[in-house]
């Protein structure tokens, strides 16, 4: 059976290092973007199952940028994963599948993977 | 007879320092004895402009009938030569019946003894000031010499009428001006406003040679309203007349806004009354300022007062002091409300600097928050890995333990901190409150930390529902039961009462938390709400911040009441509905977004 491909979005090298790291021990084919424009480049011209999007983020920030994959591709599904709660209060996040707020306990990011999966 | 010494007596008389009177009397003696005329007598202006025999020599006969009668200008002998500025002179052949308005009655009797009559004016340049009448029974005729005599001592009895006009108009304007420069001086004191309204009366009382002068004030939104201050006494019968005069002058000025002069219409105002011999006027303005009355200034005095001055001079004075109250009031109430609108300028400014300073703190303290939570993250994220990957001793193991534990920590700090700093929206909803907190007692008291609490509920069966967020009132009721937990170290009686009470008469419910944990200490009590402000060895001093900045953006606030030694007791006030029909927009809004690791909604199942 084919992996699945979990495109990770985040400015941060050490966060998409740990992440990368914690979810290919999870058995997920990982893709790496560090802002909103590799992310969009990457889902054109490769197919991700999910995508986990960061939202404080420089030049397009998560919010943007999960507009415009939702143009892209409006099955695409993708998790906002921010340091904070915040954005949960805006409006434009709703359209995500789901929020997580980042911990340096990764067992909440991994089971959200999983349900929206649907695994 | 020597005229020149005759004059000179008389210069020398009216210039020197006797009292006015004494020197017009001098002068009529000297007329009557060197020029040897029985009666020598001055008809003088009153202030009715009407010519009276004032003054006579000290041998006259004809004074006491003639002082009884008046004349006009123009009327009678008199009055002709007041009015013509010239002199007549008369024999007892052609003197006419008609001295002054009257046919005397007697006059006919005793005028046949005297057998010549001179009429002088006493004028100068500009003024008359009155008539000099001179009758002789010793002499044929007046020679011209002695008529110039006569002229020249006219002249000279008219100077010192009009220094005595002068002085006396002089000596009222000094009073006036003493007066008024007093009440000045009082007014932009620095005494208090019944000091002053005390001085005030005190002045006008002297001013006016008043038995009484009171002030009462009539303005509803001052501290003084109703209060009344007198200098003097006012005697018992006297006080419905004052009550009833005041009324009157506050009805004329409600009726009439011409009346805004506070004189001019004391013809009405004047009453008298008193005891039997002792009547007395009472006389009363109003204060008006602008645009309102303010109150009444009155006074009272006896009819027989010696020296009173004309009525028409009193109430002139009156009206200027009744002006210079209002104005002074009008300052003082404007003072008052600058002063206020100058508080509020100050209060809302330095709450504008107080909330700036706490956004840019937020602002600052989130920026900060957010640049942590990342490395924070790696930090656990990557410990947490070390101990996977690596096998490591015991020992090793808990460091790993000791550093993961104290990530979360930091995490839930960095949690609360932005929690406090960020500006949540609230989402109102109806709550009943009685339901929430039951809920959560429930949630707290099953765990078994919490077995040695005693709960007592005292809830107002029928209490509205405050329209509130309920998940941030659930987090302050949360706090507060955590605080009086952890105050009573999870021993003791925790009180929860609710009720509906009203606050500047809106509908509120109150929300009190008693516990018997000792109380705060009296020194702390200031700073329990401010943020960062804690006494507990692991806490980071939010949640009474946090719980008391929700409370604030719902509209209400929380008091403390402190028992030290026994307890203390936090009241949470919240507005209510009153009628469940008054929500805003009819529905409530629902609760938005969803809690981490929930199933989100997802896009497609929306639509």
């Amino acid at each position: 059976m084919e992996k699945t491909r979990i495109l990770l979005v985040d400015d941060e090298e050490h966060i998409r290092l740990l992440f990368k790291e914690e979810l290919e021990e999870e058995g997920y084919v990982i893709g790496i973007a560090s802002n909103g424009f590799e992310a969009l480049e990457a889902l054109r011209s490769d197919r991700f199952d999910l995508v986990v999007l960061d939202i404080k983020m420089p030049g397009m920030d998560g919010i943007q940028t999960l507009n415009e994959i939702k143009k892209l591709n409006k099955d695409q599904r993708v998790i906002l994963c921010s340091a904070y709660g915040e954005y949960q209060q805006d409006f434009s996040s709703w359209v995500s599948d789901a929020y997580v707020v980042k911990s340096a306990d990764m067992r909440e990011l991994k089971q959200t993977i999983k349900n929206v999966l649907g695994v | 007879m020597n005229f020149a010494s005759v004059l000179g007596k008389v210069i020398e008389i009216s210039h020197s320092n006797l009292e006015i009177e004494a020197r017009i009397k001098a002068i009529l003696n000297i007329v009557s004895a060197d020029l040897h005329f029985d009666e020598a007598l001055i008809y003088s202006l009153d202030k009715d402009k009407r010519l009276s025999c004032r003054f006579n020599n000290r041998s006259s006969l004809l004074f006491d009938l003639l002082s009884d009668y008046r004349c006009h200008v123009g009327e009678g002998v008199v009055g002709t030569v007041a009015q013509k500025r010239a002199p007549l002179f008369y024999t007892l052949k052609d003197i006419p019946a008609r001295l002054g308005c009257l046919f005397y009655a007697h006059l006919d009797e005793v005028l046949p003894r005297y057998k010549v009559f001179a009429f002088v004016p006493l004028a100068d340049d500009s003024f008359l000031y009155g008539v000099l009448f001179a009758a002789s029974s010793s002499r044929e005729a007046i020679s011209p010499g002695e008529k110039v005599v006569l002229s020249i001592l006219s002249r000279e009895l008219g100077g010192i009428f009009r220094t005595y006009d002068l002085l006396l108009s002089s000596k009222k304007r000094i009073t006036e001006l003493a007066t008024l420069s007093e009440l000045g001086r009082i007014l932009t004191s620095t005494m208090g406003p019944s000091a002053i309204l005390e001085n005030i009366a005190l002045i006008t009382a002297k001013a006016l040679s008043a038995s009484f002068a009171t002030i009462k004030l009539d303005l509803a939104f001052i501290k003084l309203n109703g209060q009344r201050f007198t200098s003097g006494s006012i005697a018992n019968n006297l006080e419905a007349r004052v009550l009833d005069l005041e009324a009157r002058v506050l009805d004329l000025e409600a009726e009439a806004s011409r009346l805004r002069q506070p004189v001019g219409f004391a013809e009405a105002l004047t009453a008298e009354a008193g005891e039997p011999g002792e009547t007395f006027t009472i006389l009363a303005a109003p204060i008006t300022a602008k645009d309102r009355t303010l109150g009444t200034i009155t006074l009272g005095r006896k009819l027989d007062q010696p020296d009173v001055q004309d009525d028409q001079q009193d109430r002139y004075l009156l009206g200027m002091i009744a002006n210079y109250i209002s104005s002074g009031l009008d300052n003082a109430l404007l003072n008052i409300k600058l002063r206020d609108a100058l508080r509020e300028l100050g209060d809302a400014q330095r709450r504008l600097i107080e909330n700036e300073k706490l956004r840019s703190l937020g602002e600052m303290t989130a920026n900060i928050a957010h640049e942590i939570k990342n490395p924070l993250v790696v930090i656990g994220g990557f410990t947490k890995r070390l101990a996977k990957t690596v096998h490591l001793d015991p020992s090793e193991n808990r460091y790993v333990e000791i550093i993961t534990k104290e990530v979360t920590r930091l995490e839930s700090i960095l949690t609360e901190i932005l929690n406090y700093v960020k500006e949540a929206p609230l989402l109102f909803e109806r709550c009943d409150v009685n339901a929430l907190l039951e809920e959560i007692v429930y949630l707290l008291s099953s765990d078994k930390g919490w077995s040695a609490v005693q709960i007592v509920k005292r809830y107002a069966p029928d209490l509205p529902p405050a329209l509130c967020d309920v998940q941030q009132i659930k987090q302050v009721f949360i706090n507060m039961l955590m605080n009086s937990f952890e105050a009573m170290r999870g021993k003791g009686t925790i009180t929860i009462t609710t009720e509906r009470t009203d606050i500047s008469e809106k509908p509120f419910i109150a929300i009190s938390v008693r516990d018997t944990g000792g109380g705060i200490e009296p020194a702390y009590l200031d700073n329990i709400f401010n943020p960062f402000f804690t006494t507990k060895e692991r806490g980071i001093g939010l949640g009474l911040a946090i719980s008391n900045k929700i409370v604030v953006h719902h509209g209400g606030y929380i008091e403390v009441k402190n028992t030290p030694g026994e307890g203390a007791l936090f009241v949470m006030h919240l507005p209510c509905q009153e009628k469940p029909e008054d929500g805003p927009g009819g529905a409530p809004p629902q609760t938005v977004g969803w809690t981490r690791g929930e199933r989100p909604v997802r896009l497609k199942d929306a639509q």
